[in-house]
């Protein structure tokens, strides 16, 4: 039975399966679940106690040991679906979710995928053709050239003439990439070979597509994307922009809504080339036109992003639209709703991500239990995570542990709520960038909205780092607790057995789950 | 027992005295010498996990919890670990010994045994989470031994390569 909102579209469904983990998986079937959607989750064998799996109305194991055999495995979670009679498809961000192949697998098994079509992945996905189609559409895009390289070492006589023509500094980027990852800056022709050789086999083996290409690096530019949003029936509005320009390495740590950098000129003009850009494939669905704005208000077409984004709540705080709700509406065959004079902006939104990483030792991932683990919370205080209390961290996934949102009615007061809440957001037993996010925050160049790109990784680290704790009261205290037996303070007592089934936890919190 | 605090060689000894659920230091030492520190009490506030911590004059809300032989301490908003040792016992740490940041697999080892090698040479690279992160050679000297090859997977704080002088 799909639910009564969707009495009038024209490819109702009712049951939807998240092909996804962590905290975009918690989300989406979070959504389905207020949507009178039944939902389904896959997980691998380690994930098998995961928050995304407690949370679905049913689940279903995809078996082996690696990535290809689960969450990129396209066949495994077809079969899912149909096994647990799931009618659509929801991929979230990275694993499958832009492949277009699988989108179309989907399609062709009966399985309505929440997405855009697999043409509109597989041109945008491509970052060559994209471009060429931008150029076409009249969008602007980066100055400079690019040239395809195939992945192997005889292609490179062919990137050392290319990169000469682009230029240095110049940046090596995955075709199909995402995140970062397969993406290297060189600034001198001696670094190109390694540098190509490391993003090429990054790209293979997060993409599984060691294609990459090169571009010119743009230096002082900022990272400001336009959330899109259309229909099937030809609507389209944008959502207002994003500005994620605090990167380290080509990595959002921190992003806002809106952007200091953009007045309404620039926001209509950006607005206007990013519902061009989704119109020319076609779009359908929520998408993200990523652009490039230099300091003399110019921009450039970077790439679209073909699915929800890592970023999205920060436009749903802002303009009050529940964007994966939306998925379903398009992906149902609903029209939007909306027009763009409707589309509002209300005060100041700002997303930290939060990392299992250590700073202090040039941000590896971390690992260990989270022994404890307690989100703020509060007005104006959103916490979109996938994990819990008691939780393993291990390097088999993404090192992201939760995204903090706040709200508030400007720039500088949002600034200080989130500091706030970064401050009384408690986790003990995995080192995280909580601190790190907190000095950057409060960074000078970051509260003037000031920075670029490239201010994370030029900025000096001492200008990133917190106060000196005072070390010797931290072994008082550390040496009084132990004394205290605080470690013998179990924390059982919070698990209790119910009497009659024997079953260990919250009745209420297992009630209502079933497993295939 | 003796404790130490991240990046730091120095070894911590603290005296206590305990009063009807609070304990108080006494004295705190610093590879035997005395550190002064402002009166420091702990008192359980009785859910797990929990803890007001008196400094100075001033009392606060401390969350505290062990995890394996490190202490972590989260207050005035920030996290800190603090680890406990044996008495006497020393980080096995030898000198000019490589060892792994993290939990990962080796991609590539450049490093050969008997090489001469400079400061900041690339000796290795490992990957963990699909991001790959070089292991540079942290003096110059000759490679003596090489631990990993392609293909393995180390743990955190394996020694990967040795440099000799």
């Amino acid at each position: 039975m799909s639910p009564e909102w969707m009495s009038d579209a024209p490819r109702p469904f009712s049951k939807v399966l998240v092909a996804n983990r962590g905290e975009i998986a918690v989300r989406v079937l979070q959504a389905s679940k207020e949507a009178g959607l039944s939902c389904v989750a896959v997980f691998s064998e380690s994930d098998s106690s995961s928050l995304h799996v407690e949370l679905a109305d049913e689940s279903v194991l995809l078996e082996g040991g690696t990535l290809e055999m689960t969450y990129l495995n396209g066949n495994a979670i077809i079969e899912a679906a149909r096994s647990t009679g799931a009618d659509a498809i929801h991929p979230g961000y990275g694993f499958l979710s832009e492949r277009a192949d699988f989108a179309r697998a989907v399609e062709s098994a009966g399985i309505r995928w929440i997405g855009p079509s697999a043409h509109a992945i597989e041109t945008m996905g491509d970052k060559i053709s994209a471009r060429s189609l931008m150029i076409e559409s009249g969008v602007p895009v980066i100055p400079g050239g690019q040239i395809p390289v195939e992945g192997g070492a005889d292609h490179l006589g062919a990137l050392a003439s290319a990169a000469a023509k682009v230029g240095y500094p110049l940046l090596i980027k995955a075709s199909a990439g995402g995140g970062g990852k397969g993406m290297r800056s060189v600034s001198v022709p001696k670094n190109l070979r390694g540098e190509f050789e490391a993003a090429a086999r990054e790209a293979s083996a997060a993409f599984g597509d060691g294609t990459v290409y090169i571009e010119r690096l743009l230096n002082r530019a900022r990272h400001v994307e336009i959330q899109v949003l259309c229909d099937s029936h030809g609507g389209a509005v944008h959502l207002n922009e994003r500005d994620c320009s605090l990167q380290r390495r080509y990595q959002k740590v921190i992003e806002e809504a809106p952007s200091p950098a953009v007045t309404p000129g620039i926001r209509e003009a950006m607005g206007v080339a990013a519902v061009t850009a989704a119109r020319s494939v076609g779009y359908v669905g929520a998408g993200t036109v990523e652009f490039l704005l230099a300091s003399n208000g110019e921009f450039y077409f970077l790439e679209m992003n073909t699915r929800i984004q890592v970023e999205h709540p920060v436009t749903e705080m802002t303009t009050g639209i529940d964007l994966v709700q939306k998925q379903f509406e398009v992906a149902a065959g609903l029209p939007l709703g909306i027009s763009q004079q409707e589309v509002s902006q209300n005060g100041h939104s700002i997303e930290a991500r939060v990392y299992a990483e250590d700073p202090s030792r040039g941000f590896l991932p971390s690992i260990g239990d989270l022994v404890v683990w307690r989100p703020p919370s509060g007005p104006g205080i959103r916490v979109d995570s996938g994990v819990r209390e008691g939780d393993s961290v291990t390097i088999e996934f993404d090192p992201m542990l939760a995204k903090l949102i706040v709200h508030a009615p400007d720039r500088q007061s949002a600034i200080r709520r989130l500091d706030n809440a970064l401050s009384s957001f408690v986790v003990l037993g995995v080192r995280t960038n909580i601190d790190f996010l907190r000095n950057a925050l409060t960074h000078g160049s970051f509260q003037s909205g000031s920075i670029d790109t490239d201010f994370l990784d030029s900025t000096d680290p001492s200008e990133l780092r917190g106060p000196d704790p005072d070390r010797p009261t931290l072994v008082a205290v550390a040496a009084s607790a132990q004394r205290l037996g605080m470690d013998r303070q179990h924390f059982a007592g919070t698990e209790t057995v119910d009497d009659h089934t024997g079953h260990q936890g919250d009745p209420f919190r297992t009630l209502g789950r079933t497993f295939p | 027992m003796e404790w130490s605090v991240p990046d730091e060689p120095e070894r911590y000894k603290a005296s206590l005295q305990e009063a009807e659920g609070t304990v108080s230091v006494t004295s705190l030492t610093r590879d035997g010498a005395e550190v002064h520190i402002p009166e420091t009490s702990v008192e359980a506030e009785g859910r797990p996990g929990r803890a007001m911590v008196k400094v100075g004059r001033a009392t606060k809300l401390a969350h505290i919890a062990r995890s394996g032989d490190t202490w972590w301490v989260h207050i005035d908003g920030r996290a800190h670990e603090v680890a406990f040792h044996e008495q006497g016992s020393r980080d096995s740490t030898s000198e000019g010994s490589l060892k792994a940041p993290m939990p990962g697999t080796v991609l590539q080892v450049m490093a050969k045994e008997g090489q001469r090698v400079r400061e900041g040479q690339h000796l290795m690279t490992l990957e963990a989470m699909k991001m790959e992160h070089k292991i540079l050679a942290p003096k110059p000297g000759e490679i003596t031994k090489v631990h990993f090859s392609e293909g393995d997977r180390v743990d955190m704080g394996s020694s990967l390569v040795e440099i000799g002088d």
